[in-house]
């Protein structure tokens, strides 16, 4: 019997080599020296046909290549690496497989994955899924399949972790309404289909469908235009240092680049222009820049600073790959304007930065905490001392938290899954007149790609819609 | 399916409708009515009950080759339609058509009794058409009584069961108990048998409703059933039990009845039948009868709160299903709206007249203020009036997919009594249940069906695996693949393997694999006719095309045009086409769905492999060894999946509790296959494999 299992799922698993094909970061997030991208399934020779420019050939089997890495469509390099090719079914899952073993840092990496998920039949992989695979295949051994469920969990967990992070923010509300819509869209499509000979749905239930098919879908391509501003992430971040005069600005930029970038001194006012600095944090390029404390000032050169100042505040607030720090001297925390400066900006983008801790009694610096923590919707917080270099430490992790958990790093897997979500609901629009049942599919489709981002969802609770809206009689 | 259906009818081999029924009366002999002239006290399988679920499992198990014996009150009701007379519809015509290719009864049935043939969703793509039929009672219950008492192997008893026999469990199965038979009430006499089938509808503690009258039953006019096999499934088996309700709408008097002020609804011009064996209906086109479309009034509703404080039914609590709800909780959850409301036909010659969408349960004078609100109806007579039901389930989350009690060997559940609603669905999980009791009696190993692969395994792994909270019925909008799973293919999903387990004839069996032939043969005749699209032009003017370079094009890849039939490919390509006529549109069906069920085969085959792990079933979740969150062991320990693939798919698993779970399986059947000594040294070798340590690490 037990051969008979065995016999019969390895003919199952013989067929599976025509499913989709995945990729995934298969080195862990964070920062890491080398990255290793793995590909698996019937496509993955394509991929790396097209991204590597190998022309008709393919690489020896298990042999490393050093290659430049590029873009599929737009031909741009995005890396040079190693390239290795495993043909099935001697890879770790059993199907053709590819991997690109290239630079560590996320931009590098967010670029590779968003270029495969372009390449048409690959999708990122679900967790867990390579092992999955390769469990299927038989290519699994004990201890293997031992540590799999930690494996997951781990992986679950961050992506969780992550994916919780942007859906509390304003891309989450975004994705969650796409959701609701189309949930309540394929309810409606799946009422008209099961119900409407011989319930009292309306012709109109159809009409009101296909106008809601076709915002989505403009929607969510709209959307996928916006967001290759999350691509000049690969230029680097821009992070502004703001604040008052002497809150130590300039100090933070010296001690961050570890070298005398901008000129420092006691005296109020003397960063007069944008200084910048190129730096690496967390793994990503970063373009620091000081600016001019913001101050009205007769002087005409400290004038034309704060304008300019100004103006590279405003030119952040609309993209996503701007960073404020609000760096404020813990001496003039009591004074109203700083206090409201502090306040007003509770964006995600933005770090709250109390320099000077130095000159803080033991004591005092107890009860600001206490004061911090009572504060509620603050930005993240440091207490630093650029003179000591005390804090200094805390501060990079939390500078670094937003950048990693930047919607870029994901940004690869959701941009996969909305472009399959789009080209769904145009199934949805070429089969509507012809055949609703395969218009319906489309539709459905285009749920699962967005539940693959925002949850499952099942037909009980379309059901539930389909109650809640129309009454079934018969 | 008109066209293709009179080329099978000149080759047609023995078909139900030119084949004479045997006067019922005239084998009514046949049938014992009192136990003691049964032949033997021993049967391989015992079905209980006459309805849809009993009347299928009942063939079912005897074409399988068991010895059975059918028990049912009164043999009269045998076939009987309690509700609504129509058989069909949207999912639940596809039910039909998948019973049909498993050789059960209902389909060609509803051939023989239909008076009125349409199929609905026409306009809406042939994945979702749902073949429909009114019936005539009378003839449905002649047709299902005949095949019945002429079916070899099968008797017929009249008789009421007291309760089941259950004795110690066979140590080498799963299981607490084991069925051993049933014993009979009046009389106690025991008959024993390896497979029991309940299918006692809503007679499990049913109890009828009018206005403020209760009185036990399961229908008005049939005694109820005895309350000692309730407490064999609750007490002595220790199964959960949960209530739900349902209703049946007044009979009116069909001359009493203003047709005129209705809307006609005329049926189609050419009765498509049900069954893949037959190729036209009994009753004629001309001879079919129309059914008629209104609509309820502002009064209606009044009349509903002014009678609610006499209302029993709608005041309980009991589930009532949200699709076939009661005029009184229309009104109540659609306020302020006109309800729809179908005059059907009873039958070809009955003088009553069925109002669909008007069940109630008020008082019967009440009910006659409420009807006669509407237009039609405002001089109408009731004939019968309405009534509620209300009946113990089963929660079928206790069975296997074999439709078997997990705790119970050789006993199997089918139709309301697992907290379904509707004919076809109980008459689905009746052939099901037929066919593993009597493999069960006959010692062969459960046959498995896939939600990948047909709706009545959506419907089992639905049942089995979700269970239920309000009476189930199917919609297409629960299979996910839908676009494979179409009343026209029913036949090639199933047919095949039906004759594999043995239920279905070689005559069937034959005429199955003559489609499935001329099907390939046709596809491959049409993928051959490949030429460049200007070529097809020239060919085919009158085809809108759109300009695509000079792309090759298949004669499949033309079929998928909505104006380019497969007659006017036949007509152009005479020699490789012509005689694939018949399946004109089949193929046409088949060219437009195949690149969308292409897709879908790599998510079926996950599916399937995983639904082929089996999940021992005496695991005791709470005490397993493997790391499970609380949540997760509560849900597993709930629902008892059986594999893998149910397990999955239940809410609130987690991917790493399924992965864990994967674990388990594959070390239970790894010590498993040590103990027997098979194997190991394969496993040995596989774990060496040399490729697989360089290929990667783990994800």
């Amino acid at each position: 019997n037990e051969a008979a299992v065995s016999k019969g799922l390895c003919r199952v698993l013989a067929g599976l080599a025509d499913a989709d094909t995945i990729f995934a970061l298969s080195s862990g997030h964070g920062r890491c020296g080398v990255a290793v991208v793995r590909i698996s399934g019937s496509a993955a020779a394509t991929a790396l046909r097209c991204m590597v420019g190998l022309g008709n050939q393919l690489p020896p089997p298990r042999t490393a290549l050093l290659r430049s890495i590029t873009d599929p469509h737009s031909k741009e390099v995005l890396d040079r690496g190693l390239v290795l090719w495993f043909p099935a079914p001697h890879s770790f899952t059993g199907e053709d497989s590819v991997e690109f073993h290239i630079h560590g840092g996320p931009a590098v990496i967010t670029a590779v994955l968003q270029a495969l998920g372009s390449v048409p039949g690959m999708r990122p992989a679900d967790a867990g899924e390579f092992t999955r695979r390769a469990f299927h295949a038989g290519k699994l051994d004990l201890t293997e399949v031992e540590g799999l469920g930690d494996l997951i969990h781990a992986e679950t967990e961050a992506q969780r972790r992550q994916a919780l992070r942007q859906m509390s923010g304003e891309l989450g509300r975004l994705y969650q309404d796409w959701s609701h819509r189309l949930k309540r869209t394929l309810a409606h499509v799946e009422a008209f289909i099961d119900f409407s000979e011989d319930e009292l749905i309306e012709e109109g239930v159809l009409d009101q469908v296909d106008i809601s098919v076709c915002d989505l879908q403009a929607e969510i391509e709209q959307h996928l235009k916006d967001e290759r501003r999350g691509e000049r992430l690969r230029s680097g971040v821009h992070v502004v240092i703001a604040g008052a005069t002497n809150a130590g600005k300039s100090s933070l930029l010296n001690t961050l680049c570890q070298r005398p970038a901008a000129i420092v001194s006691p005296i109020a006012g003397t960063t007069r222009d944008v200084v910048e600095s190129a730096l690496d944090i967390g793994g990503f390029p970063v373009l620091l820049s000081d600016t001019a404390g913001l101050r009205d000032s007769p002087d005409l050169v400290e004038q034309e600073g704060v304008r300019r100042a100004r103006e590279r505040y405003r030119e952040g607030a609309n993209q996503n790959n701007f960073l404020t720090i609000q760096l404020i001297s813990v001496q003039f925390k009591s004074t109203q304007p700083e206090r409201n400066s502090m306040l007003v900006k509770q964006d995600s983008r933005c770090l709250l930065v109390l320099n000077k801790t130095d000159l803080l009694p033991e004591a005092h610096r107890e009860e600001l905490n206490l004061e911090l923590r009572r504060v509620s919707g603050l930005p993240p917080v440091c207490l630093i001392s650029c003179q000591t270099n005390e804090g200094l430490k805390d501060f990079l992790t939390v500078c670094g938290d937003p950048l990693s958990g930047a919607p870029t790093l994901t940004q690869a897997r959701h941009r996969a899954h909305l472009q399959q979500c789009v080209a769904a609901l145009a199934q949805y629009r070429q089969y509507r007149d012809s055949d609703l049942a395969l218009a319906a599919e489309g539709v459905r489709l285009a749920l699962t790609s967005l539940g693959r981002i925002t949850g499952r969802v099942g037909a009980e609770e379309i059901l539930d819609i389909i109650f809640k809206d129309f009454c079934i009689g018969k | 399916m008109a066209a293709s259906v009179k080329s099978i009818c000149v080759r047609c081999m023995s078909h139900m409708l030119t084949k004479k029924l045997p006067p019922v009366q005239s084998v009514l002999f046949l049938v014992s009515r009192r136990a003691s002239q049964l032949s033997r006290q021993r049967y391989d399988v015992i079905v209980v009950g006459g309805g849809h679920a009993g009347t299928e499992a009942a063939a079912a198990a005897a074409r399988i080759g068991a010895e059975t014996l059918l028990v049912t009150q009164k043999i009269q009701t045998i076939g009987a339609l309690s509700c609504n007379p129509s058989l069909g519809g949207i999912g639940k015509g596809h039910l039909v058509r998948e019973v049909d290719a498993l050789d059960g009864l209902c389909g060609r049935a509803g051939d023989w009794a239909g008076i009125h043939f349409s199929v609905l969703n026409r306009s809406k793509g042939p994945a979702v058409w749902g073949p429909r039929a009114q019936l005539d009672r009378q003839r449905y219950r002649e047709f299902i009584q005949a095949e019945l008492l002429s079916t070899p192997r099968l008797k017929v008893l009249e008789g009421s069961v007291e309760e089941l026999l259950v004795s110690d469990p066979n140590p080498a199965e799963p299981g607490r108990h084991r069925v051993a038979g049933i014993r009979l009430a009046n009389g106690s006499q025991l008959i024993s048998a390896s497979s029991v089938v309940l299918t006692t509808g809503t007679f499990l503690s049913g109890s009828l409703f009018v206005g403020q009258t209760l009185s036990p039953g399961g229908r008005m006019g049939d005694a109820p059933s005895s309350s000692g096999l309730t407490q064999t499934l609750r007490d002595r088996l220790g199964l959960r039990v949960g209530r739900l309700r349902t209703g049946t709408p007044p009979r009116l008097l069909k001359d009493s009845v203003d047709l005129s002020l209705a809307k006609l609804h005329p049926p189609d011009r050419q009765p498509t039948p049900f069954s893949f064996m037959n190729t036209h209906t009994r009753c004629k086109p001309a001879e079919q009868l129309p059914c008629y479309l209104t609509y309820t009034t502002p009064g209606v509703e009044r009349v509903v709160r002014e009678s609610l404080h006499l209302n029993c039914h709608i005041q309980q609590d009991a589930k009532g299903p949200r699709y076939c709800p009661s005029i009184e909780s229309r009104v109540l959850r659609f306020p302020g709206r006109s309800h729809q409301v179908w005059l059907e036909p009873e039958g070809l010659t009955s003088d009553l007249l069925y109002p669909q969408g008007l069940s109630m349960t008020m008082p019967p004078d009440v009910q006659l203020r409420l009807i006669r609100e509407i237009p039609p109806l405002h001089r109408a007579e009731i004939h019968t009036p309405g009534y509620g039901v209300q009946y113990d389930y089963v929660c079928p989350t206790q069975l296997s997919p074999a439709l078997q009690v997990k705790n119970t060997q050789g006993l199997f559940l089918a139709g309301q009594i697992n907290g379904t609603t509707g004919y076809e669905e109980a008459a689905a999980q009746g052939l099901w249940a037929g066919v593993n009791a009597a493999r069960r009696a006959l010692s062969q190993p459960p046959a498995a069906l896939s939600r990948t692969e047909s709706y009545i395994g959506v419907l089992v792994d639905d049942l089995v695996s979700r269970g239920v909270t309000e009476p189930y019925r199917m919609f297409t909008s629960r299979a996910e693949f839908r676009t494979s799973l179409r009343p026209d293919n029913a036949d090639l999903r199933l047919t095949m393997k039906g004759f594999e387990l043995g239920c279905v004839s070689a005559v069937r069996h034959h005429e199955a694999v003559r489609v499935r032939c001329s099907l390939q043969n046709a596809i491959a005749a049409l993928q051959a006719l490949t030429m460049s699209s200007t070529s097809w032009k020239k060919k085919l003017p009158g085809i809108s095309m759109s300009e695509n370079k000079n792309q090759a094009l298949s004669g499949m890849d033309l079929l998928q045009y909505k104006d380019v039939s497969f007659e006017m490919l036949a007509s152009v390509f005479p020699e490789s086409l012509a005689s694939y006529m018949e399946f004109s549109q089949r193929l046409k069906i088949e060219a437009v769905y195949k690149p969308h069920c292409d897709q879908n085969k790599s998510e079926i085959k996950r599916i399937q492999s995983e639904e082929n792990m089996s999940l021992p079933q005496d695991i005791d979740y709470f005490t397993l060894s493997v790391s499970l969150s609380q949540e997760v062991r509560e849900i597993l320990d709930r629902f008892r999946p059986t594999t893998l693939g149910a397990a999955t798919r239940l809410e609130g698993m987690t991917p790493a509790a399924i992965a864990n779970l994967f674990k388990y399986v594959v070390l239970t059947r790894r010590q498993e296959s040590m103990m027997s000594g098979k194997q190991a040294d394969n496993e040995e070798e596989r774990g060496e494999e040399p490729c697989k340590r360089n290929a990667s690490l783990p994800q």
